[in-house]
């Protein structure tokens, strides 16, 4: 993984200490708290129901174990001893006061991390796939660019104040399993005829109130030139972006309004920077920049392909085959796995960990990943450089630390933001029901009938978790004070098994908060009566409609019944 | 980065009571709207200082032929985080080379001084109530940045091997002191 440099350390203090003027001001009563608020957001402090939140990027989701065990430290002495993983890679602490913020952003620097930008109106930390860099149908590894891409957004001066958040998301294999359609700019790496490397772009991707898809700009640009051409898409957004409804900020709304004449207006701002700008070609990548990042990502020392035979994989304790068969990926180093460590259990919330937790973690990926962890965008952690020989070892060493549940990829593997427990934006709590909805589906024989699908739990229209992208999405809403929950149904966040990107539809009027288990039930039951022999549950939801779906759902309703009579 | 007073500003805007000034008369150091600008520059003295205030929704390109005649363009903040003047000024640097002066005016606050140096501006009026001190503090927190800007066009990664080692040198004096007692 990247090995920061010294001027990169010196750089993350340097941002801690600026933030601590800033804070010393805020408290001295010379900078506003309403002055203070962009400030701290770009550093993810963001206020929340009880307490600041702060969110700390993990970029491209990569972690070390000594990182992790930095942050158990940050939750033991600042937080109440937990962390929560996000949709977006990153960890959020929820208990921290504000007054001690700077403190712990000198903590976070000497394990090499930060907060820089991981909120407010600016280029947020990019995401790629969990499995960069191991998995069999990568392409081109798409780490090194991304990192380049990290420090060249790193207090961009021109474009920290944008009309609202800028979100990038990276991928390099066949599959997309970074969501890149859903994002403000998705870049998908890929070879052109001549074996030259560059990318796709796709832009105005997002979810929120109006769920777009992006649009493709160019379907290759070369590697060399892409910091010119996203900065070519970020100025137009600058400059033309709306900025007097803040639900119609989103570069989303600018591409859908303006169509064939925004990627008009970035082909010829891209022209202009490279024919006519004063040091324009500056930013284009050198050979030798590329080298010196890519040297941080090679494989970690004594990782060798082996021939070894890959151990028995049948006839063995029925629960160690369970989670072979769902939390063990095909890697693409032979005689190697990437293993899903579950953050998705019963008594937990989706993606909390405690600092014990943080802990064992770290442990286990020293012991069986040279000391190399990712953050998944479903909100579980990999190890990405197991042994196929250890894989027995680390599936009990992993059970004694509740991290072996062997769902991932099943219902119980939902997405789900903190919601209304925590979270200042919310309509609704999200954490309750996901806990409902694991209690109901706490058997395995029947999630595994069940089989692969994609449940995302969203506390409001912001959509932290995903739930436009969910083959099953709830939403929390806001009725009158009370907590609702909209179900829609069909979403995809572009991966192999969920098909193109695109958002559920609504299958009817809100839910109460107590249907929504019976709902999630009612639903599935739908598909399990009606799936044709190996069909998936969005396939089914495709092939048969709404319609069914909408009946069962409707059946269950009673508070709602009793609501809408009243 | 200079900071402008009110009071020591030689520059003056024009503006009628009720509407647009229909008498103007060239005078050195007057500070047009783009309006005033377009209606007499086809008779401003030549060599006359002259300077433009520009909104933020103006295309800069709009001013870009006259760039050479101009001392001064004013791009404002209407609000502190509305972004928009970063990118018009950038544009005016590194685009238009324009090399008179760019002043930020309107809700410009201290901690926008990075942000406003490194994309082209070299004068700011400070928001009455922002402290100048703290102002000059802001810009000096950083040993240096990954992408090039307006000030230093070069990215970290563009210039001489060793740069990153001698800025971190620089910033941090210990580092350079030690080993002397060896």
């Amino acid at each position: 993984m990247y090995q920061y440099t010294e001027f990169d350390r010196l750089f993350v203090r340097s941002r801690a200490a600026q933030f601590r003027d800033q804070l010393n001001r805020n408290l001295a009563g010379q900078l506003s708290d309403d002055e203070f608020r962009p400030l701290r957001l770009q550093n993810g402090w963001y206020v929340q129901r009880h307490a600041p939140m702060f969110r700390i990027a993990v970029p491209y989701g990569e972690l070390s174990a000594r990182q992790l065990r930095g942050l158990a430290g940050i939750a033991r002495e600042f937080d109440r001893g937990y962390g929560h993983f996000t949709t977006r890679q990153n960890l959020q602490f929820n208990w921290i006061p504000l007054t001690r913020s700077a403190d712990a952003m000198d903590a976070l620097a000497a394990v090499d991390m930060h907060g820089i930008q991981t909120s407010g109106n600016c280029i947020r930390n990019i995401t790629s796939d969990a499995f960069a860099g191991i998995a069999p149908d990568e392409v081109i590894d798409p780490r090194p660019y991304i990192e380049i891409l990290r420090q060249w957004s790193t207090l961009h001066p021109e474009f920290a104040f944008l009309p609202r958040k800028f979100k990038i998301a990276v991928t390099g294999a066949t599959e997309d399993r970074a969501a890149i359609g859903w994002h403000d700019i998705g870049l998908h790496l890929r070879r052109n005829d001549a074996g030259e490397i560059g990318f796709k772009v796709l832009a105005g991707g997002g979810m929120g109130r109006t769920p777009v898809i992006a649009t493709t700009m160019r379907e290759f640009v070369p590697w060399q030139q892409v910091l010119l051409f996203i900065e070519a898409i970020v100025r137009i957004y600058n400059r033309y972006g709306r900025r007097d409804n803040m639900y119609k900020a989103r570069i989303k709304i600018l591409v859908k309004a303006e169509g064939q004449k925004f990627i008009d207006a970035v082909n010829t701002e891209f022209a202009n920077i490279l024919e006519h700008d004063v040091g324009g070609t500056e930013h284009l990548i050198p050979q030798a920049e590329f080298d010196r990042v890519a040297a941080s990502f090679r494989l970690p020392e004594g990782v060798v392909e082996t021939t070894e035979a890959a151990p028995p994989q049948t006839d063995v304790e029925p629960a160690y085959a369970r989670w072979l068969q769902r939390n063990v990926h095909a890697h693409r180093l032979a005689g190697h796995r990437a293993v899903t460590l579950s953050l998705k259990r019963p008594g937990q919330a989706p993606g909390d960990v405690t600092a014990e937790q943080m802990e064992a973690a770290a442990a286990l990926a020293d012991r069986y990943s040279h000391g190399e962890l990712r953050v998944t965008h479903d909100q579980n952690l990999v190890l990405p450089w197991v042994r196929q020989r250890d894989l027995h070892a680390l599936w009990q060493a992993a059970r004694e630390a509740s991290f072996a549940t062997p769902n991932i990829g099943l219902l119980t593997d939902m997405i789900a933001c903190p919601g209304g427990d925590f979270c200042a934006l919310a309509n609704a709590r999200s954490i309750p029901v996901a806990a409902a909805i694991t209690e109901r589906f706490s058997d395995l024989d029947e999630l595994y009938d069940i089989g692969d699908i994609d449940l995302h739990i969203s506390g409001c229209i912001n959509s932290c978790g995903h739930h436009h992208s969910g083959h099953i999405g709830v939403l929390g809403v806001d009725k009158d004070g009370a907590e609702w929950y909209q179900i829609t149904l069909g979403g995809s966040d572009g991966s192999t098994l969920s098909g193109h990107a695109v958002p559920g539809k609504v299958i009817g009027p809100s839910f109460a908060a107590d249907e929504v288990p019976d709902v999630i039930e009612a639903v599935v039951d739908t598909y399990r009566t009606r799936r044709a022999a190996n069909e998936h549950f969005i396939d089914t939801v495709r092939r048969v409609g709404l319609d069914p779906f909408k009946t069962s759902a409707n059946g269950v309703r009673r508070s709602t019944a009793t609501a809408h009579a009243a | 980065m200079r900071f402008i007073e009110t009071r020591r500003n030689p520059w003056r805007t024009v503006s009628g009571e009720d509407g647009p000034v229909v008498d103007l008369q060239p005078a050195p150091n007057l500070l047009l709207d783009l309006a005033q600008w377009h209606a007499f520059r086809a008779q401003w003295p030549n060599g006359m200082a002259v300077g433009v205030a520009l909104g933020n929704d103006v295309d800069v390109e709009e001013l870009a032929p006259d760039l050479p005649r101009l001392s001064l363009v004013a791009l404002s903040f209407p609000k502190w985080v509305d972004g928009r003047a970063y990118s018009q000024a950038r544009l005016l640097r590194t685009r238009y080379r324009f090399t008179g002066e760019i002043r930020a005016t309107g809700e410009v606050l201290v901690d926008m001084l990075p942000l406003l140096q490194r994309t082209g501006f070299d004068a700011v009026v400070l928001r009455a109530d922002q402290s100048q001190d703290a102002a000059r503090r802001a810009l000096g927190f950083f040993p240096g940045h990954y992408q090039g800007d307006v000030q230093d066009r070069q990215p970290l990664f563009a210039k001489p091997e060793g740069t990153a080692d001698a800025l971190v040198k620089k910033a941090v004096p210990e580092f350079v002191s030690a080993g002397e007692g060896i």
